[in-house]
């Protein structure tokens, strides 16, 4: 039975949808939440506490606590309460073994004695062999939802980024008047509203607003006025979640049925923000105060007037603040039979709101207060009390709205570091200042009144608006005169709790944490809220603190009065509002890198992995070993993708330097047409990078650096120069520039067919460097360069001339069998050589002289203060280093896994990369192993994982393993 | 049984005018120190010095994941030694730490990976800690949850899987080894601001603090993430350290769905199920030094995009608690514990990192006997400050790191 014909609902009855609960299918109608249609359809309790497993009901409808809880199509902990019903959703009750009604666990609720504060930490490890039994049904009886480990999010989540002057977060009175003064300028202003409509707490209340308008009435004009304005977006059904540094707003929006997205992330920023999110209420402290049928104020009267459900028959109101009067004379009018009002103020209530519940000849008894609530899964009797405590009333009901007064919403001024301080005037904790660009206005800041609330929220729009250069000082002075000539803020309720001892009164009902609870903590030593937090878990449950995040520091200073406690607040967290994964990652791109020949070396059959931030081709088969690929280079000739290595260019006058600081060779024997090879160190002498270095011109260098290097190349040479005002230019060519590394005995064949430029030994030796044009057309830079150990160019193309460079060569090369190498076949054959990979041949620690590449360091240059080089002279004494020498197995068909260490008594070494080579029929590799076991010949034992105490036997050989001369590469 | 409520840690005690030692911070190195130092070395007269609540920074932020599987035979032992003392302290504080053994599984996404966690499993295997490597099958099989498909930015190519491993309750240690603490007659001061080191003739006197002076021939320095500020402040001594922020969330509460420590570096990010049945996360540094303890909405962003594709189940999971604390990095990712140098019984205990956790009872212990005996344990030889000055950096990272107090 609806009540269908309200102006102020958000519900078309005339539209249905169905629910399955239970077993059952249950009707609600178009615009209900999960919560409201299932309470129409007699659903009472939705779902059992997490300790003591007692019957939870609908109590606040904005989700601040755990109640409402349920699954829905498999998603847990769905807010069941503000979640809009959708037809053919399948909801389950949360924490019941049974159905919510009858949950056979809910005989714990009679063992809450065995349960005192912390109990867990002072039980369950005597005798020790008893923990892990316990521990296992600890887990099974903690958590809320269930969730499957292999579920399948389903629906689309999208994310944007929108910019503004001025963000407003609420969209009630308070937040659409900020919104409207402050775009009356022409500012771009976004409002954000959590709920699926504007109006805030004037949306459903037909008390006036002046002598012609109801609240609601006035709601919906300014909403119209809001939607109407160009330069305000509006974003409804979003809750905002976050609040940053430099006014960062995150929010999170639901999408309406059918959209374009279900849910979706929103990153604004804006020039100033004004927070305008209103009061939720402070719950009642009394006996039972969480059963079924204890409601909040709003909650009770949202019900009826927004979803058209009298949320019970006979009602009992105890409250602290005219909205409960206003509420009760409301239901009355709709049918609600009101069996008393107990207010918890002896004064102090609206005269007009009096006259109203004497004209209803409702009952009220001020300076009472609810104490007890009756009834095994919802209320049927009430006990009231004076607040003393000495008088007592017992009544009958079915519903007890119950609200202790009005706590605001500040958390997102506590998240941008305006620090709370406690108002004892109105109760509440303020902010005792505002961050800078950041303004607060509505019931939040204590005001009731429905024209302070808007004015108010001018006030702060105008003010918002200056922050964004508008001249809105005369405005702004009148907005603030007229709010001083408006009522407020009003006097708060200073009740804490109901003369009662407290073990069924709940202070959060997330954790089951009862006022008798918090004062076991205290008199443990956990004084503050924040431990008290801690050690009850008061407040860190799905319902964000929304319950007991007044009374918590409330009565925790209250019970400590005598100490002088005064109430501190609790921290306030991001996300506000409990927000899927799914929608945090939004579209969720994946930024990664891919190389000119990508899809090339795809078509020809590449094993790609993710390297960093690039994706590149691994192996060319299925066998990792990597041996036709290996032998191919070895025999006849390959090609290879190196794209992904850096590459700059240098220039200036002081380019030259630049290069000085930071390398560790002498550049200025550099010759245009040879490469020098290189490397730089940090400040410790530890090698960081390695790379060739070109003089192309004078002034004009070109170098590379390692793939993992590329991106902060850049930056090293700023910071290593950043006192020394020089005047040279780095240019990062790494995206710019594809590298293809052609090598093997039959490269200078191949390549000779296609280039224009003389490729014989003479004219161009190994070390060279050479431009010239391939196929009257590509420019390349080419460098000889014996990585892999053989006849080697290492060509340097434009990125856009990378597919035809490769076809061309590719095709040059189809007479002599050239064919693709990939990383790791390029891995093996730089091994047999003995050339290092930095992050392989090397730790963070190693330094260039472990490395045997002292020959690169130049001692003479000491006037250019080369980085690292200080450390490299104090430590070219230490023998107790490690140093990379080569090893070769005893066992040659076998080669350690890398990583393995080398072992005596202790770990004395690893080995670093280690192959049975193809070329040689040898296991050979390299380690970094301590000095004194780097000598020719010495014995080493290897360990490998999972070897059981058998370790391998190697011994210390000369490196390279292949061709030591070099012969090969310089042919 | 729960009768009574006593204080746990002993009522406020009054500030003395003389200690045999002072501890500055009241984090669980200091508790642990004090802890030991009065049952072990028979120095009872001890003064913990906390300017806000025990447990306030690293000791009551971090992810509680305790583990023994690092890189060098330095670090092995002495997390060993702690992952070992967890059952012990349960009873002998007759306090819950509520040790959840449940294992670590660290994912690796490459082959260069693999052979880089290679070292960690033989370096524990020969120090007799258990621990293996693991294919994608076998990783499935263990933690159904995690997605072991090639789909995904980072396939998995296997795993770390350490077994001894788990997670504490990190306030249960807290509360723990104060309650342990004071029964041995240590003195907790809370709410108790240093703000000074007094020394003469190269020795250390005694202790400045907001409600008086304090007089004491030994300091020990372990405030965490503050520790290197206040060295530099007190002391003049200018630390190879980096202060940054990181972060951690968790999930609302489930029932019982991930059964291990899942983590991954190449996802920047580990998660595990508390007992209460959140997933905690994290695992994010800013890259430049603050003490703001403050949370960006780019980590958690970043955070729900990692979990979504190694653990995808959680993409219907709502976050709910993101939180900040301090890592005091050092360039070798391994702590500073050192003293009686140059500064006759000035010791510190710092630069933890995000790691300071895990070890936090055996680096105490040993503490403890340093400061008793004023001869450096053996076990805590390789951690002295003048590691950095010889160029001799620990090696517990394989990577290059750029966590120098300048960037």
């Amino acid at each position: 039975m609806r009540l269908d014909r309200l102006p102020t609902l958000r519900i078309n009855p005339s539209e249905t949808c169905t629910l399955h609960y239970n077993g059952k299918t249950s009707a609600g109608v178009a615009g209900d939440t999960v919560a409201t249609a299932l309470y129409a359809n007699g659903v009472r309790v939705f779902g059992r506490s997490l300790k003591y497993h007692r019957p939870r009901g609908l109590y606040s409808l904005d989700g601040e606590c755990s109640n409402t809880c349920m699954a829905v199509d498999g998603i847990p902990n769905v807010r069941a309460e503000n979640t809009p019903a959708k037809n053919g959703m399948h909801i389950d009750a949360q924490n019941v073994q049974g159905s919510a009604d009858f949950d056979w666990m809910g005989f714990m609720d009679k063992l809450d004695w065995l349960m005192p504060a912390g109990f867990y930490y002072r039980t369950l490890h005597k005798p020790a062999c008893l923990w892990p039994f316990a521990l296992k049904q600890v887990r099974k009886v903690a958590g809320l939802g269930k969730i499957s480990p292999d579920f399948k999010m389903k629906g689309r989540y999208a994310e944007i980024y929108p910019t503004a002057d001025v963000c407003v977060i609420g969209g009630g009175a308070a937040g659409m008047s900020a919104a409207l003064a402050a775009a009356e300028g022409g500012l771009r202003v976004i409002l954000l509203e959590a709920r699926p409509w504007l109006g805030g707490s004037f949306d459903y209340r037909v008390s006036p607003y002046d002598g012609e308008k109801a609240l609601y009435q006035r709601a919906r004009e300014l909403a119209a006025q809001v939607e109407a304005a160009a330069n305000i977006r509006v974003f409804k059904h979003a809750a905002n979640v976050g609040l940053y540094n430099n006014n960062l707003v995150t929010a999170f929006q639901v999408g309406p049925e059918g959209g374009a997205f279900d849910e979706r992330y929103i990153e604004i920023r804006a020039a100033s923000v004004v927070v305008a999110t209103g009061c939720i209420e402070r719950p009642l402290l009394f006996e039972n105060n969480e059963r079924p049928g204890v409601m909040q104020v709003g909650c009770a009267h949202r019900l009826a007037r927004t979803y058209g459900l009298l949320p019970g028959r006979r009602a009992v109101f105890s409250i602290g603040h005219d909205l409960g009067l206003e509420a009760a004379v409301d239901l009355c009018d709709l049918g609600m039979e009101i069996a008393c009002v107990a207010d918890i103020r002896e004064d102090g209530q609206n005269p007009d709101l009096l006259l109203a519940l004497a004209e209803r000849e409702i009952p009220l008894l001020r300076g009472w207060v609810a104490a007890k609530a009756y009834g095994a899964k919802q209320v049927k009797k009430v006990t009231l009390r004076t607040l003393e405590g000495s008088v007592k009333r017992q009544l009958e009901c079915d519903l007890l709205v119950a609200s202790a007064g009005r706590t605001p919403l500040t958390g997102p001024l506590t998240l941008a570091q305006a620090r709370l301080r406690f108002d004892a005037h109105t109760g509440y904790f303020l902010p005792a200042d505002l961050p800078a660009k950041m303004h607060a206005a509505g019931s939040l800041t204590g005001r009731n009144h429905p024209l302070a609330i808007e004015a108010s929220g001018r006030l702060a729009g105008l003010k918002a608006a200056a922050d964004c250069g508008a001249n809105t000082a005369e405005a702004v002075a009148a907005a603030a005169a007229r709010l001083s000539q408006l009522p407020g803020p009003e006097r708060g309720t200073k009740l804490v709790m109901a003369p009662v001892k407290g073990r069924k009164s709940f202070i959060c009902f997330d954790e089951d944490t009862t006022v008798k609870n918090i004062k076991q903590a205290i008199d443990m030593g956990f004084d503050v809220p924040e431990l008290i937090k801690r050690f009850t878990s008061a407040g860190t449950g799905p319902g964000q603190g929304g319950i007991p995040g007044h009374n918590l520091p409330l009565f925790a200073a209250r019970y400590q009065a005598l100490a002088g406690a005064t109430p501190v607040p609790t921290t306030a967290r991001v996300p506000l509002v409990p927000t899927l994964l799914a929608t945090y990652a939004g579209a969720h791109h994946d930024m990664c890198k891919r190389t000119p020949l990508d899809e090339l070396q795809k078509r020809d059959g590449g094993v790609f992995r993710r390297i960093g931030v690039w994706q590149r081709a691994r192996y060319f088969s299925e066998d990792f070993s990597c041996r036709e690929e290996v032998l191919n280079v070895r025999n006849n000739v390959g090609m290879l993708d190196g794209s992904t290595l850096g590459k700059f260019r240098l220039h200036g006058p002081d380019a030259l330097k630049a290069l000085q600081r930071v390398y560790v060779g002498n550049m200025v024997k550099l010759t245009p047409g040879k490469i020098k090879y290189s490397a730089m160190c940090n400040e410790d002498g530890c090698v960081i990078d390695d790379g060739v270095v070109v003089k192309i011109a004078e002034n004009d260098y070109y170098f590379t650096t390692s793939t993992v290097r590329a991106g902060e190349t850049a930056e090293w040479f700023r910071y290593h120069t950043r006192y020394d005002g020089w005047d040279y230019h780095i240019v990062n060519f790494t995206d710019a520039l594809g590298v293809i590394n052609v090598s093997g005995p039959n490269a200078r064949k191949v390549l000779q067919k296609v280039a224009d430029a003389d490729l014989s030994n003479e004219a161009f030796p190994f070390g060279g460097y050479r431009e010239f044009v391939i196929q009257g057309g590509i420019p390349v830079r080419a460098m000889r360069l014996g990585f892999v150990g053989e006849l080697s160019y290492e060509l340097h193309a434009p990125a856009s001339y990378m597919v035809c460079l490769w076809q061309i060569l590719a095709a040059a090369g189809k007479e002599f069998g050239i064919r693709n190498f990939g990383v790791e076949a390029q891995n093996v054959l730089r091994m047999e050589k003995c050339h290092i990979i930095l992050g392989v041949e090397s730790e963070q620690r190693t330094n260039l002289l472990d490395l045997g590449l002292g020959f690169l360091w130049d001692r003479h240059k000491t006037e250019t203060k080369t980085v690292g080089t200080v450390a490299l002279r104090q430590v070219e004494a230490d023998p107790a280093r490690l140093r990379l020498v080569g090893i070769e197995m005893d066992d040659p068909r076998r080669a350690p896994r890398d990583g393995s260490i080398l072992v005596d008594k202790r770990i004395r070494g690893y080995v670093c990369t280690a192959r049975r080579s193809f070329t040689l029929e040898r296991s050979v590799g390299m380690a970094l192993v301590e000095a004194e076991m780097a000598a020719l010949g010495t014995r080493l034992e290897i360990y490998e994982d999972e070897c059981n105490g058998q370790k391998l036997a190697a011994r210390v050989v000369p490196m390279p393993f292949y061709d030591p001369q070099g012969n090969r590469m310089r042919m | 049984m729960f009768r009574r409520f006593k204080p746990l840690w002993g009522k406020k005690p009054g500030l003395k005018s003389t200690y045999d030692a002072v501890i500055i911070g009241g984090g669980l190195h200091s508790l642990a120190t004090a802890y030991y130092l009065a049952k072990e070395q028979g120095m009872s007269n001890v003064a913990i010095l906390e300017k806000n609540f025990i447990g306030f920074g690293g000791a009551g932020r971090n992810t509680a994941i305790v583990r023994a599987n690092q890189r060098t035979q330095e670090n092995v032992p002495l997390y060993k030694e702690a992952l070992d003392l967890w059952p012990i302290l349960t009873k002998e504080l007759d306090y819950n730490l509520m040790f959840n053994n449940c294992g670590n599984l660290n994912l690796m996404h490459s082959e260069a990976a693999m052979n880089a966690a290679r070292m960690n499993v033989c370096t524990a295997q020969f120090h007799g800690v258990e621990s293996h490597l693991l294919d994608p099958r076998q990783i499935k099989e263990l933690e159904p949850a995690i997605n072991i498909s090639p789909d995904i930015t980072y396939p998995i190519h296997g795993a770390m899987f350490h077994p001894p491993g788990g997670v504490i309750r990190h306030d249960a240690v807290v509360w723990g080894l104060a309650k342990g603490a004071a029964a041995h007659g240590v003195h907790i001061h809370q709410q108790t601001e240093a703000t000074a080191i007094h020394t003469d003739g190269g020795k250390i006197t005694g202790v400045e603090t907001h409600r008086g002076r304090i007089n004491s021939p030994r300091v020990l320095v372990s405030a965490g993430g503050y520790s290197a500020g206040i060295i530099n402040k007190m002391m003049g001594v200018k630390l190879p350290i980096s202060v940054l922020t990181i972060q951690a969330m968790v999930t609302q509460p489930l029932k019982p769905v991930l059964h291990h420590v899942v983590s991954s570096g190449m996802y920047h990010a580990y998660a595990n199920q508390t007992l209460k049945g959140e997933i905690a996360t994290g695992a994010h540094m800013d890259q430049w030094p603050n003490y703001t303890t403050l949370t960006t909405a780019h980590y958690i962003k970043h955070q729900a995009e990692a979990l979504s594709e190694f653990l995808p189940f959680l993409r219907g999971v709502k976050f709910m608690r993101h939180w900040a604390g301090l890592a005091d990095m050092t360039p070798d990712m391994a702590p500073i514990m050192d003293g009686n140098d140059p500064v006759e019984g000035f010791y510190m205990n710092c630069g933890w990192g995000y790691f300071g956790f895990k070890s936090c009872t055996a680096a105490g212990r040993h503490m403890a006997s340093f400061i008793a005996k004023g001869e450096c344990p053996e076990r805590l030889k390789p951690f002295g400050l003048r590691r950095y000055e010889n160029h001799r950096l620990m090696g517990e990272t394989a990577a290059l790191v750029t966590y120098t107090p300048d960037n």
